[in-house]
């Protein structure tokens, strides 16, 4: 039977991302607001480059690997991006009519409803 | 190398080397596809994140908070023994590494026991997806519909991803069980094994939408 030590790079990993995982928690109990959806985010995309780095080896492959997921996470940055981006300035849909001062010299309009003699 | 020699390597590659290079580019281009499926359903929650936030908070204040978050561990931890299993068969222990892989495998079952729990557990609360439910007319916020709908459509996709990972884990454990997978083939697990750290990134991200933030 061969002796089998977990290798150093997969440890230190592994313990990175449940620092992390108990951080998320943690600072989710935390009234941050607006800035909450942000930080848990962060802490996530943090996570996810540790597990594609040194789990998934990519820090270790070739170029073309590398190309083929920068241009996949660069993409869905635009696709995402452009999509968040339309609706957060978007002009809220008027709900009401637009209303106007009536001038001096214009009569009062009419009560709606009360037909004018 | 004297290894790769040792196996055979398809006809239309130069050496084991080439082949295990095409076998890895081969999974990344679809994984590259799986992050635009993905990144779809995600454009489409911060879209309505942003349009109807206040709902959304209400839905991830409601939600199993404790139990997504037990889940999110059991993830991490299973990627952990993926990637060792990895290297250990590397080192041609096969045997430790088919107790990983099942260990792996065990982790995503679970995974899938907790998701069912949960599910059961919104159900019980009148919460379908659709806006359907008493919840919905005991609780009319505009937009709490689209939570719910988006929750259960992303985490029934990525239960789906869950169940084929572990499936392809199940036929590369029999693979190496069965003295199939050694030392020099250890690239074939390693093709299963990225695919299930894919899986566990998109529940990386989908943990703070739905359950912290």
């Amino acid at each position: 039977m061969s002796s089998f030590t977990v290798p150093r790079t997969v440890s230190r990993t592994a313990v990175a991302l449940f620092v992390l995982w108990a951080a998320s928690f943690a600072l989710s109990y935390a009234h941050l607001g607006a800035a909450s959806l942000l930080v848990a985010l962060a802490i996530a995309a943090a996570k996810a480059a540790l597990v594609v780095m040194f789990f998934m080896e990519l820090v270790s492959e070739s170029l073309s690997m590398k190309l083929t997921l920068a241009a996949a996470g660069g993409l869905l940055a635009i696709l995402v991006g452009l999509m968040a981006a339309d609706v957060a300035t978007r002009e809220p849909p008027p709900l009401l009519p637009p209303t106007r001062e009536p001038a001096a010299h214009e009569p009062a309009p009419a009560e709606p409803g009360v037909p004018s003699r | 190398m004297t290894a790769a020699r040792s196996v055979e390597h398809a006809e239309h590659f130069e050496s084991l080397e080439r082949q295990a290079h095409a076998a890895r580019l081969g999974m990344w281009v679809f994984l590259a596809t799986e992050v635009l499926l993905f990144g779809a359903a995600f454009a489409l929650f911060l879209t309505y994140q942003v349009q109807f936030s206040h709902a959304f908070r209400a839905g991830v204040a409601h939600n199993t908070k404790v139990l997504g978050s037990v889940n999110t561990a059991v993830l991490l931890l299973s990627s952990t023994l993926v990637a060792c299993a990895v290297h250990a068969l590397r080192r041609g222990d096969a045997k430790l590494a088919a107790r990983l892989v099942g260990g792996t495998i065990a982790l995503g079952l679970t995974f899938l026991v907790i998701k069912g729990i949960e599910y059961g557990k919104h159900f019980d609360e009148g919460i379908y997806p659709g806006g359907v439910g008493h919840y919905f007319t005991l609780h009319p916020i505009r937009g709490l519909a689209a939570f719910w709908t988006l929750y259960f459509g992303m985490t029934a996709l990525h239960a789906l991803h869950v169940t084929i990972g572990a499936g392809v884990l199940g036929v590369l454990l029999h693979a190496i069980v069965r003295g199939r997978l050694g030392r020099e083939t250890a690239y074939r697990l390693e093709v299963g094994a990225i695919y299930w750290h894919l899986v566990d990134v998109i529940w990386i991200f989908l943990w703070p939408l739905f359950y912290l933030a």
